[in-house]
């Protein structure tokens, strides 16, 4: 009887035990020696790099990975160290320092919606009444609204904004820029095209418009759209704007935020400022139209304030 | 040798690992977007199975069976393929890098493929010899790369064509996949004519 429990432990119990031990010993051990016989130098300087970089893989610097912007940072091909947006300016400038590169000037990026026609501006078309959805209401003769290049204001941006930096006010949509990071989620989102991702200067300069009519049907429609004068494409000095048929266009790159071409926009298309900070209740403090307020008008109501007192 | 050619060729087009046994069908829709890297994650996978199928035989057939212990094949053979895996990425690293770049991600990812497990068992069932183990893993590595090598094709034909919009994406790379496995079933009986 004992003898029997003895075999019957042995076989089913020890033996398969020893057995797939003894497999998984032996390949342990040539896994340990083909990694020690086969080793490669790492390369320590593209380790260093790698560790820098967050790590997260978004592919956002425009190559394959952490990896693939490490191996380009460190091989030299690649002498811009600012093309990772998540790290943001502390890794630009770490990288930068450690790579004995020129420190970049890190500007950083908001999302920007090309559109004013609030409900004071624009009319409706007809009475809609199926999915709140952009996207829906767009497949439907283009949306409600009287422009049909214009913000549709169901939301569907402010829906996929991981952030809560985006908020539907008076039928439009608007961007709190100190919530935005430039994650680019909206500006897939949107059906008529209208958000972009911008450089964030305290003064920035954008034609809020994205109409391709001639300026009659413009303004038959809209009474904030850009209508094609072309008086602020003739006024700039540096070359920034540009005429995409009836639509002036701001080149942000090219833009040296001087501010003439909002002074002479008939219609107000032009217009300057993203919404920098919220107030008390969390709201941010520039909303609807009255997004922002001249410096210079500012400036001239002191001055008669000033002149008033004397 | 006929009896070898059979298998060989029942296993690239009747028995076709991806579309008539629905193994591997992970890698079938994840990396057959272009023919490139469906070619790449191909032929890292015949290579994988040749490999995987000369060492697992022997450790059946030679400690395994002779002990009794048929039941720990899956557990062993996962072992083996994994470990495998890694000595051969290690070993391509330091010896031949260009192949080694050539299969990059592909070749890790096959650690966890069942295509490569289920081939192992099934030369095991099959009750097939050394020589013929290696013609059947062969023939299954072949058999993936055809079907792999025309499903990439076709996927590359839909995205430029107008599909409709909920149909884009997986849902139609299904719906072809399913075409292209009906269209598999037509070989069925093939074989038997060809080498009587």
């Amino acid at each position: 009887m004992q003898n029997l429990i003895h075999t019957v432990i042995m076989n089913s119990f020890v033996v398969p035990a020893l057995i797939g031990g003894g497999i998984a010993l032996v390949l342990g051990i040539i896994i340990i020696i083909t990694t020690k016989v086969f080793a490669l130098p790492v390369d320590e300087k593209l380790e260093k790099v790698r560790n820098i970089l967050p790590g997260v893989n978004c592919g956002a610097c425009g190559y394959s990975g952490c990896d693939g912007y490490a191996a380009a940072l460190s091989s030299g091909e690649d002498t811009n160290a600012s093309r990772c947006p998540v790290g943001g300016p502390e890794t630009a400038a770490e990288l930068a320092d450690f790579l004995g590169l020129e420190k970049p000037s890190f500007i950083p990026q908001v999302a920007h919606v090309y559109c004013q026609g609030t409900v004071d501006h624009t009319k409706k078309r007809y009475d809609y009444s199926g999915t709140i959805s952009c996207s829906a209401a767009h497949g439907l003769f283009s949306g409600p609204n009287s422009c049909t290049y214009g913000c549709i204001g169901f939301g569907d941006c402010a829906e996929v904004c991981p952030y809560g930096a985006i908020y539907m006010a008076d039928g439009i949509a608007h961007v709190d820029s100190s919530l935005c990071t430039a994650c680019g989620l909206c500006v897939k989102a949107c059906p008529k095209e209208l958000i972009e991702i911008i450089p964030k200067h305290l003064d920035a300069y954008t034609v809020k418009c994205r109409n391709k009519w001639p300026g009659a049907q413009t303004r038959k429609n809209c009474t904030i759209g850009c209508i094609g004068c072309q008086r602020c494409f003739k006024v700039c000095q540096y070359g920034a704007i540009t005429m995409d048929g009836p639509l002036a266009v701001i080149d942000q790159e090219k833009c040296v935020r001087c501010g003439e071409c909002l002074d002479v926009c008939p219609t107000g298309a032009i217009m300057n400022g993203l919404m920098l900070a919220a107030d008390e209740n969390g709201h941010p403090t520039t909303s609807g139209l009255h997004l922002w307020t001249d410096p210079r008008e500012a400036a001239k109501a002191k001055a008669a304030q000033a002149a008033k007192a004397k | 040798m006929k009896e070898l050619l059979i298998i060989l060729f029942s296993a690239i087009l009747v028995d076709n690992f991806v579309l008539s046994k629905f193994l591997g069908v992970c890698p079938f829709l994840g990396v057959s977007k272009n023919i490139k890297t469906a070619m790449g994650m191909s032929f890292a996978v015949l290579f994988v199975m040749v490999l995987a199928t000369a060492i697992t035989w022997p450790i059946f057939n030679l400690i395994l069976f002779p002990l009794d212990l048929n039941y720990l094949q899956t557990v062993i053979f996962i072992l083996v393929i994994a470990s495998l895996v890694q000595i051969i990425e290690v070993f391509l690293k330091k010896v031949i890098p260009p192949l080694y770049s050539a299969l990059g991600i592909f070749l890790p990812l096959i650690t966890t493929n069942c295509a490569i497990l289920g081939l192992t068992i099934l030369n095991i069932d099959e009750g097939y010899t050394f020589v013929q183990s290696m013609f059947s893993a062969v023939g299954a590595g072949l058999g993936f790369m055809l079907a792999l090598f025309l499903f990439s094709g076709i996927r590359v034909k839909v995205d430029h064509a107008d599909v409709p919009k909920f149909m884009k994406g997986l849902p139609i790379a299904l719906v072809s996949a399913a075409l292209v496995s009906i269209s598999f079933f037509g070989f069925k009986g093939l074989i038997e004519q060809l080498f009587s």
